[in-house]
């Protein structure tokens, strides 16, 4: 009894420990948001100082130039992520419905096919993609950010896989009832599989909002970058203090923590989907 | 007159079969074309220019050169220093992210409170995007920053600086503890689903048989979610391969960087520094190939990992 109690103490201890170590980085751009460059280069970091500089937060969204182009790139970072991932929704649902309930010639080789993208890393193609969509005149405009991310192959399988168990009745009988085939989809199949959708969603938005290197290959005018971009650009700015870096960085997470909070399960049901992938 | 009822609806039928066989394939029509323009053909286009001697933005035509390009790297002195840089980056990270993902998803089921807190917690680093998680590392790893406290309270030294942005192998486990920081609570919560689907009559026949705490997670869930340890293996090793923005921001910030200039970051100064697209393309393929390799591994575990409780 006495070496359970103690095994648990432990073990609080470990959870506790390292739940402070994924914490610190997180308090510390909150709290040094707010302070000036002297206190956040205070030896120890006065991590209760009782400033309040919000004149950081408006350094950060004025910028070194005074031109506001942090509010741009955030309005652009939304625009781009949420046009991404209604597309991404939009066509993966699309495909992954005709994989999983029209029956036609080649069927196990187009999702052969789709799968093995999966196994060819952006990393790898970035330089090809770059020139394709420079040919195609998309340098520079957000469409060129947009388009060649439209579609990925975990989306696709993942849609796939959850309608495979869409009940057969519901289709038929608006089959039956004289609704078109793109009439399916549109009013029974796509109403009727949110949870898959808003795991997508998820995912697909987070990661444009991540993009960094797709970004920095297209989008050349200040006018057009992405937060990540624009972050870059500031940190390494003369006239940047530590404060309203950190700023800058928490105004680029607060959205993000928000939707964490709010939609808690879908995310962490993306990481799930994973693990559950044991068929 | 049943007969001539029949025949009619067999032939309806197979319409209906055909029609439907037309709006299958409609239906993935937009894939296959994508996947053509945005997948298929770069790919093979990386593996044409990599044959070739082309440079960006420049009208000479690109010339043919056999193997050169990828017989420049194997010589080139940089390249291989990228090779390196990407394989300690990928090993040191991997390794301890698997083997603490692990153990906390372990610890955390055994809690009965605050489980979901503590994912929580864990996972919120995965909720910043890595150009903010670099830019606030980059001040915790500043002389005066809180890295450099913490080593110098650990070990009871005043004012020692331990050189995170300067020296060689501290740069290199800066990126390291920066990657390792933002996933290790995602890959935690993949244990924790992984974990929690075995079913709970197996832990309780083993507690009735006397296991204790420590032989149950050795010898019942251990085995039991290796399908699941085996593809986080993988999949967080082929996320490593393909680190770009820590080392990104961190060279932008002032770090030397020699000692994280990663395969990913090479192939970007290659294409858009020095603008040689075939040498960059040369080193994409053998990025491929090596990803690949292991994404091969991933689908032979899960073709031959099956586990039925």
């Amino acid at each position: 009894m006495r070496q359970s109690v103690f095994l648990d103490i432990f073990i609080w201890f470990f959870l506790i420990v390292f739940a402070v170590f994924i914490l610190v980085p997180i308090l510390f751009m909150f709290t040094a948001s707010l302070m000036s460059s002297k206190n956040i280069m205070r030896i120890p970091y006065p991590w209760i100082s009782g400033e309040f500089r919000w004149q950081n937060y408006w350094q950060a969204i004025k910028g070194n130039d005074g031109k506001f182009f942090y509010l741009k790139s955030i309005w652009n970072s939304f625009l781009v992520a949420s046009l991404t991932t209604i597309g991404t929704v939009l066509l993966c649902s699309l495909t992954g419905y005709g994989l999983a309930k029209y029956r036609f010639k080649g069927r196990t080789f187009v999702l052969l096919m789709i799968l093995s993208t999966m196994m060819i890393p952006f990393e790898a193609i970035m330089i090809p993609l770059y020139l394709i969509v420079t040919n195609m005149g998309m340098q520079d405009t957000y469409a060129g950010l947009i388009v060649p991310l439209l579609m990925n192959a975990f989306g696709i399988f993942m849609m796939r896989q959850y309608l495979l168990t869409f009940p057969d009745e519901l289709i038929d009988a608006a089959r039956i009832d004289g609704t078109s085939e793109f009439g399916i989809y549109w009013k029974i199949v796509l109403p009727n599989s949110l949870p898959a959708i808003a795991t997508l969603a998820i995912l697909t938005f987070r990661s444009q909002w991540d993009n960094l290197l797709w970004p920095l290959l297209i989008i050349q005018s200040p006018e057009k970058k992405t937060i990540p971009l624009y972050i870059i650009q500031f940190a390494t700015e003369k006239y940047t203090n530590e404060g309203a870096m950190m700023a800058a960085a928490a105004i680029a997470s607060i959205p993000m923590f928000i939707l964490f909070f709010t939609l808690t399960k879908y995310f962490l049901s993306g990481a799930e989907l994973f693990a559950a992938r044991k068929d | 007159m049943g007969q001539a009822h029949l025949f009619p609806k067999v032939i309806d039928l197979r319409t209906l079969e055909r029609k439907k066989a037309i709006w299958g394939f409609i239906f993935t029509m937009p894939a296959i074309i994508f996947f053509a323009i945005f997948s298929f053909y770069p790919m093979a286009n990386a593996f044409w220019t990599s044959f070739f001697r082309k440079e960006l933005l420049s009208l000479k035509a690109p010339r043919f050169v056999g193997l050169n390009n990828y017989l420049y790297l194997l010589r080139s002195e940089s390249f291989w220093n990228s090779i390196k840089a990407t394989a300690i980056f990928a090993f040191g990270t991997f390794v301890p992210m698997v083997l603490f993902s692990l153990s906390f998803a372990a610890l955390i089921l055994t809690r009965k409170r605050f489980q979901k807190f503590l994912q929580m917690a864990y996972y919120s680093p995965a909720v910043l995007s890595s150009v903010v998680a670099a830019a606030i590392w980059l001040l915790i790893f500043d002389p005066r920053g809180l890295s450099n406290q913490f080593l110098n309270f650990l070990f009871n030294t005043k004012g020692i600086d331990y050189r995170w942005l300067s020296n060689e192998n501290m740069l290199r486990l800066a990126t390291i503890i920066v990657y390792f920081w933002k996933y290790v609570g995602y890959f935690t919560i993949i244990f924790v689903a992984g974990m929690a689907s075995i079913p709970k009559s197996i832990h309780e026949a083993a507690t009735i048989d006397g296991a204790n705490r420590w032989q149950d997670f050795w010898h019942i869930t251990l085995p039991l979610i290796r399908p699941t340890t085996l593809l986080v293996s993988v999949m967080s090793m082929i996320q490593c391969l393909r680190t770009f923005s820590t080392q990104y921001l961190f060279v932008q910030g002032g770090a030397p960087i020699k000692p994280i200039d990663v395969i990913t970051l090479s192939i970007y100064n290659t294409a858009i520094r020095d603008r040689q697209i075939g040498r960059a393309s040369a080193m994409s393929v053998i990025l491929f190939l090596i990803i690949m390799s292991f994404s091969y591994l991933q689908i032979r575990i899960s073709k031959t990992e099956n586990i039925t409780y």
